[in-house]
């Protein structure tokens, strides 16, 4: 008998298609355009706290093991990305080498909005944090490093310098 | 991250946040400037300037990467799509998301802006379970849609046995998602 699914939906397809990539960068330029800076960070974080919010239960009952199922199955339904997934040391890692969204975009010459990476730590902090668990992401613009800790660790707060800027 | 493997999803929710925020009118404008101008710019690239071969390309692209179940039918006076499984439509009732009243609306909220710059008009039918057909003319074209079999044989999503729900949304020569009758 296979395992359960770590992903809350499931589809018919195994893997999503990547021409949704540029609705989800019209829509953080659409909500930036009409909300400034402070509304699409509301829209993320509800987004993450909201949406995914049986992601966030989940995670909640299976600690890090089920945060890393997670991401892996997230990933291998994510057309054209190339991510490891790293579970040690109290925390996973996430090391995305290239990711599909900026991939795809990039290939289809579209313009990415600046700010685009910085969604991957407010939704994913909004995921995290009613699991007891924080994200820090550094890097972007194709590839960058997620790390999802316990809350209770002494982490410093997200410098958002540290995610990159698209341009 | 969010991704592209349950876009439907949050792609639904966003309506329900995007109303909370500003009401309908903001989430007509996002139809209409964020999908159908921004993230659907390939659509009009091909549509505008090729017609019906370019709704050819464009829907033959992107619905075989859906895997939606569905039959095009290309005259050279119309352009026809039965829809026989919605796959954005059917992720939805699967995974029993349901955060916006009528999702089916995008489709007109963004396709009918396009139409009106291409110079094209729309019968559609949808019956808010995955089933839906679409008949695209040019404006000038005074002709009704075609009755059930008409144009798409027996592939004719009017003649599925579950065809007929309880909320039918008709679309007639319609450009505009709220121009449309909610029949019983």
């Amino acid at each position: 008998m296979s395992e359960p699914s770590a992903l809350p939906y499931t589809d018919t397809k195994p893997v999503g298609a990547a021409d949704f990539y540029t609705a989800i960068n019209a829509t953080f330029r659409f909500v930036f355009a009409r909300f400034g800076r402070e509304g699409l960070r509301r829209y993320w974080a509800d987004l993450g706290s909201r949406y995914h919010a049986p992601v966030s239960q989940r995670w909640a009952k299976g600690g890090l093991p089920a945060v890393a199922q997670y991401w892996r199955e997230f990933f291998a339904a994510e057309p054209g990305g190339e991510v490891e997934v790293h579970e040690q040391n109290n925390e996973v890692r996430l090391e995305v080498r290239r990711c599909p969204a900026i991939a795809h975009l990039r290939a289809q010459g579209r313009e990415i909005v600046p700010y685009f990476c910085q969604h991957c730590y407010f939704v994913g902090e909004a995921m995290a944090q009613p699991a007891g668990l924080s994200l820090r992401v550094c890097g972007g613009g194709g590839s960058c490093s997620q790390v999802f800790r316990p809350a209770v660790s002494e982490l410093a707060p997200q410098n958002l310098e540290d995610i990159a800027t698209l341009s | 991250m969010i991704g592209c493997y349950d876009f439907c999803g949050h792609y639904e929710w966003t309506f329900a946040w995007l109303e909370q925020q500003g009401g309908h009118e903001l989430v007509r404008e996002y139809w209409a400037k964020a999908i159908s101008e921004d993230s659907q710019r390939h659509a009009a690239a091909e549509i505008i300037p090729h017609g019906f071969e370019g709704m050819k390309r464009y829907w033959g692209h992107t619905l075989a990467e859906e895997a939606a179940d569905h039959v095009m039918t290309a005259r050279e006076d119309v352009y026809r799509i039965d829809m026989r499984q919605c796959p954005s439509k059917g992720f939805l009732l699967r995974n029993g998301l349901e955060q916006y009243r009528d999702y089916c609306d995008h489709c007109m909220g963004w396709i009918g802006p396009l139409m009106k710059k291409a110079g094209f008009v729309i019968d559609h039918e949808h019956n808010h379970c995955g089933q839906c057909w679409w008949e695209i003319r040019r404006a000038d074209d005074p002709k009704a849609p075609s009755g059930p079999g008409e144009l798409s044989g027996a592939q004719d999503v009017r003649l599925m046995p579950q065809w007929k729900s309880p909320r039918m949304d008709l679309y007639e020569r319609s450009l505009d998602a709220d121009d449309k009758t909610t029949l019983p």
